[in-house]
């Protein structure tokens, strides 16, 4: 947790600029209807000069709203009147966009066949001479000098497709600063670690300090709690479109914190109620020498009824592992390994060659790779054991109807009917929908890969009690994740890769998350 | 054609989307069979039908103008209806109109060759097939697009076509025989090809509606990723579909010939762009957003309905391309609205939008806390 420090200074370094004035942004009165939804209520928002104020609540809080109404994409309901002022100056919110307010957007803006050089360009515009010809080498000054404060290492020539996540982060914040001089106003970072590998997110904190360091503050909004308690000063907590209140962060614990979130008393260190597998359980997959991008020769033993998590570093293979040995891995990609399911005989199977195996998987993109947002909630559900509904190729639509209603009542998914459109269904629901296709088709293994990503507090726990409900009933589950939350409140046995192969392996009284980041981090 | 047939055919696809396993009353699913946002061009062809009616009212409300209609847009219901599977499945098959040519002209010639009918019609069927193999072959195999892949091969097919006839029709008093029959036998003033068409439409609505296969080429179509992670064999599908419509277009094309009684190197090309015109009008039909034979009809008729009126109204000769490009916008324009619509009073094409590219929540997670709640 930060020292408070900067509570009298305003940065907690000796060479802060002091801000302008004692707030940079102050929002009150927001409400915004979107046809019969009240997105945002009466909203109120102060943030002091060069703080970092964070912005938290659940999906459908209101977060993204207020982050759109202040880049005037969304304009503000006209009753009751909204009023803001960026360092001391009013401005019509929603209309127009002071110069101060300064936009990093979760997708980053950025084209990634372009250079850190010409994306800079196009957020500021090209050094340009006679007839619009482009000053190349006063450009490429130009980009040195922007990037040179974040002390990045990057080539301003390469297309940043091949430069790392936080290298793209830290070109946008470059992107959205330039022209500015810090001393006043206010950047705002919407979700920025979202798609940052966990060892990458404290480079990135490390920018933010430094554009806090220039008396510019930071509204950053982020799903993460342990960030917040890391890098905020103080924070705001919206709730169905609510405030909810306003804290220094030195008066809040997590717990507090989730609370306010919620509505109601959530324990961020739950544990979904399982018993650990017995120890005489049988091997119900066994993998071999798995090798492909990242891997470098995983062998795993998993055994039945237990909730086997995967954990590890961006780069050591805990997101690649799940799609290999489902027999997904991405295409073009060379893997190499074999697996073999004890229980139905000793044969090994080649990991490409793994159609026939029954091993589903609910993949980590829920949108890219999970719903079919066209299709009816039925429809996404049925879509894995349509070759068994009906006979002589006629699809059994009657079939199709009683395996979607048995599992849309064994996973509670919440729909008006199995008709409606998928995309009318919350995210956490259209998450159990995925599960309940892979479920369908009756495994006894099932793979999970980030369950929980961008799913809020209450959807999360919702998903880890079913998983632990489903292997009480013999279900084997593996589970991968970046988040190390995911894994502790779940599994009964925790396999760490690094460097793509199984370094430790933590169950019982081991599983403590002071253990299982030592192991990630692989220091100890 | 086939229109209320597959119209009522869509009313019995309904159970699978209805809550309860009882029918709703079948005055409900004709209703909401029946409704404008499902079948707005049934409505807008009856409105075409009553002003071309009132336009020409001696010539154009008659038994022979509508078997005119239908006689004469057969074969683009044969071309539409070729291309409704691959599109299905989301792939493009730009080559058809070329194999129509293609297998027109083969079959012509073997005719002449004095080679038995029944034999000549199975090779052009054949060719059709082979064609459709080698687009499945560049576009599935060699991973090409295929929008970019079959105009290449449409390309070559033509060069072929052009080597081997030199520019000029292929024609023969040989062809007017049995050959002619094909496409130019009358049952009731109605020729074949109108029952061809109506054959083809209710196999590719049951392939579509009541197969897994059908199943499964829409959701290859609308999520590829996601359909091969639930175990559906997308490569395979696009390839058959691929090999499909090269044998219906392969067909068509014979069809076609025996229409038309000679072997023309062109007579496939102007097919090209009506018969995509009809398949994308009529995913806006029945199906909202989904490519299906019904729809197709609807969209044929109502084009082919048009484009005849202005014909006999003696409209100048640029109304009948301007009609098809005014409803085709018209279409979907008002489909892309309702959907739009329909995404603003959930609320969640706010939210969602601006993320992409990410892991990251997105699209309608925004109604969870609601709905958890």
């Amino acid at each position: 947790m930060r020292d408070s420090a900067n509570q009298e200074s305003g940065g907690s370094s000796a060479t802060a600029v002091r801000p302008t004035s004692e707030y940079a942004l102050r929002v009150s009165g927001l409400s915004k209807t979107f046809g019969a939804t009240r997105a945002l209520q009466d909203v109120s928002l102060d943030i002091r000069g060069g703080e970092i104020h964070a912005l938290m609540g659940q999906n459908g809080s209101g977060k993204s709203t207020v982050i759109k109404v202040l880049a005037a994409y969304h304009q503000p309901d006209s009753e009751p009147t909204a009023a803001a002022e960026l360092d001391g100056e009013s401005f019509n919110i929603g209309h127009h966009v002071p110069d101060g307010l300064r936009f990093v957007h979760q997708d980053l803006g950025l084209v990634l066949e372009l250079s850190a050089q010409d994306n800079l360009a196009l957020h500021g515009g090209f050094a340009t001479g006679f007839g619009g010809r482009v000053l190349w080498r006063e450009q490429e000054r130009e980009t040195r000098r922007l990037l040179e404060r974040f002390a990045v290492d990057i080539d301003i020539h390469q297309p940043l497709a091949v430069a790392t996540p936080v290298e793209r982060t830290v070109v946008a914040i470059a992107a959205a600063l330039q022209g500015w001089h810090g001393g006043s106003g206010l950047l705002v970072l919407d979700e920025p670690t979202a798609v940052l590998p966990h060892d990458e997110v404290e480079r990135l904190f490390a920018v933010v300090e430094e554009v806090r360091k220039a008396g510019t503050a930071v509204l950053y909004v982020s799903h993460r709690m342990d960030e917040i308690f890391q890098l905020a000063d103080r924070v705001t907590i919206l709730r169905g479109g609510k405030l909810v209140a306003t804290k220094d962060i030195a008066e809040i614990d997590p717990r507090g914190l989730a609370g306010l979130m919620v509505g109601e008393d959530v324990d961020p260190d739950y544990r979904a109620a399982h018993a650990a597998a017995s120890p005489d359980a049988p091997v119900v997959l066994e993998t071999r020498d798995i090798a492909g991008k990242w891997l470098r020769g995983v062998n795993l033993k998993v055994f039945k009824g237990e909730i086997l998590g995967i954990a590890g570093l961006a780069g050591a293979g805990v997101l690649e592992l799940p799609y290999v040995i489902t027999g997904h891995a991405p295409r073009g990609d060379r893997v190499t390994g074999a697996l073999r399911l004890p229980m139905d005989g000793d044969e090994w199977h080649d990991v490409t060659e793994l159609e026939d195996l029954n091993i589903p998987l609910v993949p980590a993109d829920r949108q890219r790779e999970g719903v079919i947002y066209e299709f009816a909630v039925s429809e996404n559900l049925s879509l894995s054991i349509l070759g068994r509904l009906g006979r002589k190729g006629k699809l059994g639509l009657r079939e199709e109807q009683q395996a979607v209603e048995e599992w849309s009542r064994r996973l509670e998914i919440k729909t008006e009917s199995p008709g409606a459109l998928i995309s009318t269904l919350s995210g956490g629901n259209q998450q159990k929908v995925v599960v309940a296709r892979c479920l369908v088709s009756e495994p006894d293994i099932l793979v999970l890969c980030e369950p929980t990503a961008g799913v809020d507090i209450g959807t999360r726990v919702a998903i880890y009690d079913l998983i632990a409900r489903l292997s009480e009933e013999g279900l084997t589950v593996i589970v991968s994740s970046s988040d190390e939350g995911d894994l502790l409140a779940m599994c009964t046995r925790i396999v760490v890769l690094r460097n793509g192969v199984v370094a430790e392996e933590l169950d019982g009284h081991g599983l403590s998350q002071q253990a299982l980041v030592s192991a990630i981090e692989g220091g100890n | 054609m086939a229109t209320t047939r597959s119209t009522s055919g869509d009313a019995l696809a309904h159970p699978s989307q209805s809550a309860s396993p009882d029918r709703p009353p079948t005055s409900k699913r004709i209703a909401s069979a029946m409704a404008v946002d499902k079948v707005g061009a049934v409505y807008v062809w009856l409105a075409i039908i009553v002003v071309f009616s009132i336009w020409v009212p001696e010539t154009f409300p008659t038994a022979d103008t509508a078997k005119q209609i239908l006689n004469s847009n057969a074969i683009t219901g044969l071309a539409a209806l070729a291309i409704t599977i691959p599109l299905a499945a989301r792939v493009f098959d730009l080559s058809f109109a070329f194999i129509m040519t293609l297998t027109g002209v083969v079959v012509a010639k073997l005719v002449i060759g004095d080679m038995p009918l029944v034999l000549a019609v199975l090779i052009g069927c054949g060719v059709g097939l082979a064609i459709g193999l080698i687009n499945a072959g560049v576009v599935v195999v060699a991973k090409i697009d295929s929008f970019i892949g079959t105009l290449a091969t449409g390309s070559l097919i033509q060069a072929l076509i052009t080597m081997v006839t030199d520019d000029t029709p292929i024609s023969d008093a040989k062809l007017s025989g049995g050959f002619s029959d094909i496409g130019q036998t009358t049952i009731g003033g109605i020729t074949l090809p109108v029952f061809y068409v109506a054959f083809v439409a209710i196999a590719i609505w049951y392939l579509l509606e009541h197969t897994a296969t059908g199943r499964r080429l829409y959701a290859t179509g609308f999520n590829p990723d996601a359909s091969r992670l639930a175990g559906v064999q997308v490569d395979k599908l696009r390839f058959l579909s691929l090999v499909t419509s090269g044998g219906l277009a392969g067909a068509a094309g014979i069809v076609l010939a025996s229409t038309l009684g000679s072997g023309s190197p062109t007579a496939g090309s102007p097919y090209l762009l009506p018969a995509f015109a009809a398949v994308f009008l009529g995913a806006t039909q029945l199906k909202n957003g989904r490519f299906n034979s019904g729809g197709t009809m609807i969209a044929v008729l109502l084009l082919g309905t048009g484009t005849t009126g202005l014909a006999l109204a003696a409209a100048p000769q640029w109304s009948q391309a301007m009609f098809v490009g005014i409803v085709l916008l018209a279409a979907l324009a008002v489909t892309g609205l309702q959907r739009r619509t329909a995404v603003a009073s959930r609320g969640s094409g706010v939210h969602g939008a601006g993320v992409s590219g990410t892991d990251q929540p997105g699209v309608s997670t925004s109604t969870s806390l609601t709905d958890e709640d």
